[in-house]
């Protein structure tokens, strides 16, 4: 039992806290403009690389320059809405051509952190850690508890942001009807910029707390894709708290199928990277309104 | 038709006219004056590191060619590189780049047995292109119905699998836990070390795939763990899953002594988790008692090469050879490489060694047979294309690699 919190279900809370901040991110981003972002995952590779040079350039712990990272990539996010995004738009509703053009961005992402970075894998501080025991019971990394603490605290914030702010209930109000916000005096730019810069935010956080981790190296948030649009999916597309759910339920689940329920690992761990896949088409077909009965696009 | 679209159309026509000129002048004028070289490597991706001294090694056997004289009666030899990331899908893509877009005579690699495999099936193969791995050693390349294509200057995997055996089995570990890298190079590697292990009478206690590329393989290591295996082997690259699997592995206390494979041959491994890792790895190494390898090593020094990176003899010795095959064929005919690649490395001839592109060159004039022994050693291609070798231990000293005794398999 203790084999399995330990050594299953931790990793897996602490896999879903990363999946978790890129999935809000797409989830808002999906719900006010209607794209699926495919760069969301270079986003998140960019915020850590950015987390990076802070280090660099600061010489503190990368924990420190968090706040700093998460502003410098929500300007990133906003930014390339205005480059790239916004003159893609048509207006038409149509928003293939806005997809396809983030797969440019996510190239363009990737290239140009490689391009400053290189291609060597990094990380933000050298060594390893070694478990911690809490009440002789639970033993965890130090670095897990920050991670898993820190993505909670995200969590509860964009909530209350999104519930009590006048900008985050604009924000919710423009996912829930576009041109009903629209006639009612919303400010439709400052809203998107917003969920870029949340969706931003978020992502480098994400990043960051992979790069923590893990290691840094430019592909980190590409691999994430899948498993972020299946937690989105999951927890109903424009519901970030719901993706944030659904992120937890798939990293979980991925963690979980390895375990030896039966004397024998249910699923060979190299076959992991197909759960995320089994729940997205599981849900697409039984359940598209995702676990909180959101919308079908 | 209005003003505004006719002078759209005449430019649209200029434009075409332009460009149909620099079509047929441009690589017409540009075959005449340069023979061009692929070369495929992961310049991105987990084995990122190791890579840009094995292009450099390929980079100057093709600069010796054009300072002594060029090739093809003076011509430039160029070596046009592309990124083929450590995977099917880029080795494809680079493949395709090299054999349809720049149109090479031959190509150097890949280098991750994955991507050489995707770019031999998808593009040499049907296209007729002789691809040279320095560095590819996954068994499976033994097999590919290749028309007398595919070659390595480095041995198979076959055989380093049988050697690791042995290396283990002599540390006096009875009982490992094994896991691969789920792609070409891995499974290869990992199934003849578990053959050759088990024929010991050595003990497999967990043998498991993992994808590369995944944020934590924790699951993987507690399932590992499990049977008390005494080390864990871990066939993969270094700069990908190898650095994440032993780092968890150190984190988790599920194992403190690890074995490793070529791939594993990184130096980003000491650098992040210390200089005291207990990581002992197999490579194939150039043959020793030839005098090749040091006129090469001398060569590399002097142009800012390590010469104890991992494959770069293997890198020169796979574009000189080349070079020599073009020469020998007498022009740019893909059709012709792959023969005169056999017989301008075929023993029995003037002994080429690297660097001697002059003599090389004197003596395909003079009508003389050549035999090219390179940097890595004599390049003795059984029918497959295969080269025999040897497999050395490295260990980590002072925070980098350090080359023990080359190892037997018996």
């Amino acid at each position: 039992m203790l084999e399995f919190v330990n050594l299953y279900l931790v990793n897996g809370i602490v896999l879903g806290c990363v999946y978790a901040l890129g999935a809000i991110g797409i989830t808002m981003i999906f719900g006010i403009l209607r794209f699926g972002h495919f760069a969301h995952g270079d986003m998140m590779t960019a915020g850590a690389y950015i987390a990076l040079a802070l280090v660099w350039a600061s010489g503190m712990p990368v924990l420190w320059v968090l706040p700093a990272a998460m502003l410098l990539t929500a300007a990133l996010g906003a930014g390339l809405h205005w480059a790239f995004y916004r003159p893609l738009d048509t207006g038409t509703g149509s928003t293939i051509v806005i997809v396809i053009a983030s797969f440019g961005v996510a190239l363009m992402l990737r290239s140009a952190v490689q391009l400053f970075f290189g291609v060597d894998i990094t990380t933000y501080q050298r060594g390893f850690q070694t478990p911690i025991w809490i009440a002789d019971t639970i033993r965890i990394l130090p670095r897990h508890l920050w991670i898993i603490g820190l993505t909670i605290a995200l969590v509860v914030a964009l909530h209350l942001f999104l519930t009590r702010s006048r900008l985050g209930k604009a924000m919710r109000a423009m996912s829930d009807n576009r041109a009903l916000a629209r006639i009612s005096g919303i400010g439709t730019m400052r809203v998107v910029l917003a969920a870029w810069a949340v969706g931003g935010a978020l992502a480098a956080a994400g990043g960051v707390f992979l790069g923590i981790d893990t290691q840094l190296s430019t592909q980190m948030g590409w691999n994430l894709l899948l498993p972020m649009f299946a937690a989105a999916v999951l927890g109903g597309i424009g519901n970030p708290v719901g993706a944030a759910l659904g992120a937890l339920v798939v990293g979980v689940a991925e963690e979980l199928v390895t375990f030896p329920w039966f004397g024998e690992p249910l699923l060979s761990p190299a076959y992991k990277s197909a759960v995320s896949f089994a729940i997205l088409v599981a849900l697409l077909v039984w359940r598209p309104t995702g676990l909180t009965r959101g919308r079908v696009f | 038709m209005n003003r505004p679209t006719m002078a759209a159309s005449r430019r649209v026509a200029l434009a075409a006219a332009l460009a149909g000129a620099l079509v047929a002048a441009g690589p017409a004028a540009a075959q005449q004056q340069e023979v061009r070289l692929g070369w495929m490597g992961a310049i991105t991706g987990p084995i990122a590191q190791l890579v840009p001294p094995i292009l450099r090694a390929s980079q100057l056997a093709v600069e010796q060619v054009n300072e002594q004289g060029g090739i093809l009666g003076g011509r430039r030899l160029t070596l046009i590189s592309a990124d083929s990331q450590c995977n099917a899908q880029g080795g494809n893509d680079a493949g395709n780049k090299l054999v349809n877009v720049d149109q090479v005579v031959a190509i150097v690699g890949g280098l991750c047995s994955g991507e050489t495999i995707a770019a031999a099936n998808s593009q040499a193969i049907p296209n007729g292109v002789v691809m040279v791995s320095p560095a590819s050693t996954s068994p499976l390349i033994t097999g590919l119905q290749d028309r007398d294509l595919i070659f390595r200057v480095v041995p198979s995997d076959a055989y380093q699998g049988q050697v690791m055996a042995r290396m283990v089995w002599n540390m006096g570990l009875r009982r490992v836990a094994v896991t691969h890298v789920n792609n070409d190079y891995g499974r290869g590697l990992a199934g003849s070390f578990r053959t050759a292990y088990e024929a010991l009478g050595g003990t497999i206690t967990a043998f498991a795939p993992h994808e590369d590329q995944r944020a934590s393989y924790r699951t993987e290591l507690a399932t590992l763990a499990r049977g008390n295996p005494e080390a864990l082997v871990v066939i993969a690259y270094g700069g990908g899953s190898g650095l994440t699997v032993i780092r968890q592995a150190l984190e988790g206390g599920f194992f403190n002594r690890f074995i490793g494979g070529d791939g594993m041959r990184d130096d980003v491994l000491p650098r992040e988790l210390g200089a005291n890792l207990n990581l002992v790895v197999t490579q194939p190494v150039p043959r020793e008692g030839n005098p090749g390898l040091e006129i090469f090593n001398e060569a590399f020094r002097r142009v800012g090469g390590n010469p104890a990176s991992i494959f770069v003899a293997q890198g020169y010795d796979a574009a000189f050879a080349l070079a020599l095959a073009i020469q020998h064929s007498g022009g740019t005919d893909r059709a012709r490489i792959s023969a005169s690649l056999r017989a301008v490395t075929a023993p029995g001839g003037t002994v080429i060694r690297p660097g001697q592109w002059r003599e090389a060159v004197a003596a395909l004039a003079a009508g003389q047979r050549i035999t090219y022994v390179g940097a890595s050693g004599p390049i003795e291609f059984d029918a497959n294309g295969d080269v025999p070798g040897n497999v050395a231990q490295f260990t980590i000293q002072g925070g980098t690699f350090v080359q023990g005794p080359i190892l037997s398999a018996n």
